[in-house]
């Protein structure tokens, strides 16, 4: 690597460029919040107590919820095909977006959704239950949507983790030393594997604590979640409702740092109460339930929301208990509005081309020991963060302009490019590259004709994943456009208030639309490219 | 006894091996060589009850005369040994090998039996040690104890000298056909090193079993 202090400050720039802003931004947004006063009017707010329960269930049971089934599904099926068969299905269904996913759970739970109107025939129902089947007051639909969702993610970082070769043999050499499956997760793989699973869970839980797109849509009204309450007050003209929402912000993120202590602490309360104690040698030999088909449910409503957005999104006329429509029909497709989709594009695009551009010149040039700050958004409850960024915007008077919008994605997009490419970019044969130079060009050029096109695969990866970070954004979107941008996004969570199904599934799925073509294009494009050269496949 | 009747494993069309037969006497270490991707670790996938879906496999594995290989690892009773000693990095030296310790043996005798077995391979005082801080060639000491613990009926030896340095390999290599001669189980030595095989030993290479073409 270079040593060269100006290449290295150099590299720094566009990553500085997107990072920079938002601190001062962070310091004018939370400042107010310095004051006691601020925190007594909170204390009093009437709305504040309930807040806080809801955001306290939705995010923790969420979370918890979410966990306990990647573990279950996990040392249920884990060695087993299916387990690797079940990536395929996690890589399509991590790509819906999570107001894409609420709005169709919203279609299948509500009191006239499909759930209701399966049941309709049993319990001979002829118009909606009387259930409070979403928007619930303790948030427990909003949990659901965020344990099934998480849950995902949660198996998907699993899933790296037994690919290792290390960890796939620690449990076959477990098992032929007689021991049951079930044992051996117990005993070998989850106190080697939940250390590394800490920071994804971190991630989890600071998502469900500062959602707000999936706390609209699915979450209580009066009072909404925490969330939901800071982004109206921060939005709010009054000075003394944003020092609140500032205040208020800090109490997620505090939030987020008490369950991180209590993680810790129970850790070590584990690690010390296992530290000198002897395996009893006791074996299980017994295979986990096989009738237990867990992953069915927990991966099957993922198809059946989407199914149920394009069933819809095509829907003519379409009354309860009625499990299809009376008709399918395009006039849905054809009324649609279109403005948020090339908005979504444009976005998008750029977005994810100045992150990946912005990774490959910082993996290569950069100092990567600061990389854990890169990573922090993917950690940090984003409502501060885009109060930080709202704030800075507003100084710079950039917001509501387009610049500004792309600029407030690009925070959120980088932790996931740099993510995606660091691996496989530590992983390049430096030998290619001395190779290249020893031809006589110089590293740029080096990096722009040998190195870049062999990491055709993972760039592309990397591209399309900040897209679809990108596409699913909300919160950075609405603030930093000032109400004039809208994307698929904010278009579909605007019109889950309404009660036009119809429109509000085409928006939502459009927005899935958009991640999963980029996804397959990013999968397809390599390829296409690389047809005559084997070696690249 | 150890015997693998008559095994034709295959990828799809593609044949990996065809009819391979061999039998292993109690306490014979047998060598089987070939190159890197000729099937080896396939075959001993097979033998471990964890060969990859993508293959299918007909023959028949018997071990002291009873049929295994339709049975889930965990039943089989082969121990395993890689070229990576593999030792768990949570547990200490000692919690390593009281895991593969069977169940009778209880309370204050677990704790003698490791000691016990700490000292017959000249590791004395090791049983609080983190794992992480012992050599190379103590770690494969005690990862071959810890298969051996668990008492196999057989034993299978995955390269497992090809990451110890040319001094400690001769030396590790010597010590362990001698322990494993004294245990009297059937071991099958997989490798692509002529000189990993004992001396005197059976050497077989598994091309025997493959269509010769290029």
């Amino acid at each position: 690597m270079t040593d060269n202090p100006r290449t290295l400050w150099l590299a720094t720039v566009p990553v500085a460029l997107v990072i920079a802003p938002v601190l001062p931004g962070l310091y004018w947004a939370l400042s107010p919040a310095g004051d006691s006063a601020v925190w007594r009017a909170l204390w009093q707010e009437p709305q504040w107590p309930l807040a806080l329960q809801t955001t306290l269930t939705s995010a923790l049971l969420g979370s918890l919820l979410a966990a306990a089934g990647a573990a279950m599904l996990a040392m249920l099926i884990y060695p087993s095909a299916l387990w690797s068969r079940l990536q395929r299905h996690l890589a399509v269904l991590l790509s819906v977006p999570h107001a894409a996913f609420a709005v169709g759970l919203f279609f299948l739970l509500a009191p006239s959704g499909w759930l209701a109107r399966a049941l309709a025939p049993l319990m001979g129902w002829s118009s909606p239950p009387n259930w409070v089947s979403v928007q619930d007051p303790y948030g427990l639909s909003l949990a659901l949507a965020l344990a099934i969702k998480e849950s995902w993610f949660l198996l998907w970082m699993l899933m790296a983790l037994l690919g290792e070769q290390a960890v796939a043999r620690q449990m076959l050499v477990a098992r032929s030393l007689g021991y049951g499956r079930l044992q051996i997760w117990r005993a070998v793989l989850w106190p080697q594997l939940l250390p590394r699973l800490a920071w994804p869970m971190a991630a989890v839980l600071a998502y469900g604590l500062s959602v707000v797109d999936m706390a609209i849509v699915l979450g209580p009204g009066t009072p909404p979640t925490l969330a939901v309450l800071v982004w109206r007050w921060l939005t709010d003209a009054n000075p003394d409702q944003q020092a609140l929402g500032g205040a208020a912000s800090l109490v997620l993120l505090l939030l987020l740092v008490a369950a991180g202590g209590v993680a810790c602490l129970a850790w070590q309360v584990y690690r010390h109460q296992r530290q000198r104690r002897l395996p009893k040698g006791q074996r299980r030999p017994h295979a986990p339930p096989a009738w237990l088909k867990l992953h069915v449910p927990m991966l099957g409503v993922g198809y059946l929301v989407v199914a149920l957005l394009a069933l819809w999104s095509l829907a003519g006329p379409w009354f309860f208990p009625a499990l299809w429509p009376q008709e399918l029909t395009l006039t849905s497709w054809r009324s649609a509005n279109w403005q948020p989709f090339w908005t979504t594009l444009w976005l998008a695009t750029a977005a994810s081309m100045w992150c990946v551009a912005a990774t490959l010149i910082w993996l290569e040039w950069g100092p990567q020991r600061y990389n854990a700050v890169l990573y922090l958004p993917l950690i940090v409850p984003a409502l501060p963060l885009v109060a930080g960024q709202y704030a800075a915007l507003l100084k710079l008077q950039l917001d509501g302009q387009a610049a500004g919008v792309l600029w407030s994605h690009l925070l959120m997009v980088l932790p996931y490019t740099l993510l995606t490419l660091v691996g496989a970019y530590r992983g390049f044969d430096a030998r290619l590259m001395t190779s290249a130079r020893a031809l006589g060009q110089g590293r740029f050029s080096a990096c722009l004709r040998v190195k870049w096109p062999l990491l055709q695969r993972p760039i592309a990866a990397a591209l399309a994943v900040g897209f679809a970070v990108s596409v699913a954004q909300y919160l950075p979107t609405l603030f930093a456009g000032g109400g004039r941008f809208a994307t698929v996004t904010t278009e579909a969570v605007a019109l889950s208030a309404g009660g036009n199904r119809r429109v509000l599934a085409v928006q939502a799925l459009l927005q899935v639309a958009l991640p999963l073509a980029a996804f397959a294009l990013a999968a397809l494009w390599p390829h296409w490219n690389s047809r005559h050269r084997l070696g690249l496949r | 006894m150890l015997h693998i009747e008559n095994l034709t494993v295959q990828r799809g069309s593609q044949v990996l091996f065809q009819n391979l037969d061999l039998r292993i006497a109690p306490g014979e270490v047998l060598t089987l060589m070939g190159a890197s991707g000729s099937g080896k670790s396939t075959l001993l996938n097979w033998l471990i009850g964890a060969l990859d879906p993508v293959f299918s496999a007909s023959g028949a594995l018997w071990l002291k005369g009873q049929r295994r290989d339709a049975l889930p690892t965990e039943l089989r009773r082969i121990g395993i040994l890689f070229q990576d000693d593999l030792l768990f990095a949570h547990m200490s030296v000692g919690q390593n090998l009281a895991f593969a310790l069977p169940a009778e043996v209880r309370g204050a005798a677990r704790r003698t039996r490791i000691e016990q077995v700490l000292a017959d391979v000249g590791l004395s005082g090791f049983a609080e040690r983190d794992p992480a801080t012992l050599s190379g060639g103590q770690r494969a000491r005690i990862s071959l104890m810890r298969a051996l613990l668990a008492q196999p009926d057989a034993l299978l030896l995955d390269e497992p000298f090809s990451k110890l340095d040319a001094v400690l390999r001769g030396q590790f290599r010597a010590w362990v056909f001698a322990h494993l001669q004294r245990t009297g189980i059937p071991t099958l030595l997989v490798t692509h090193d002529p000189q990993d095989a004992p001396a005197g030993g059976k050497v077989i290479d598994i091309c025997t079993w493959q269509n010769t073409s290029p």
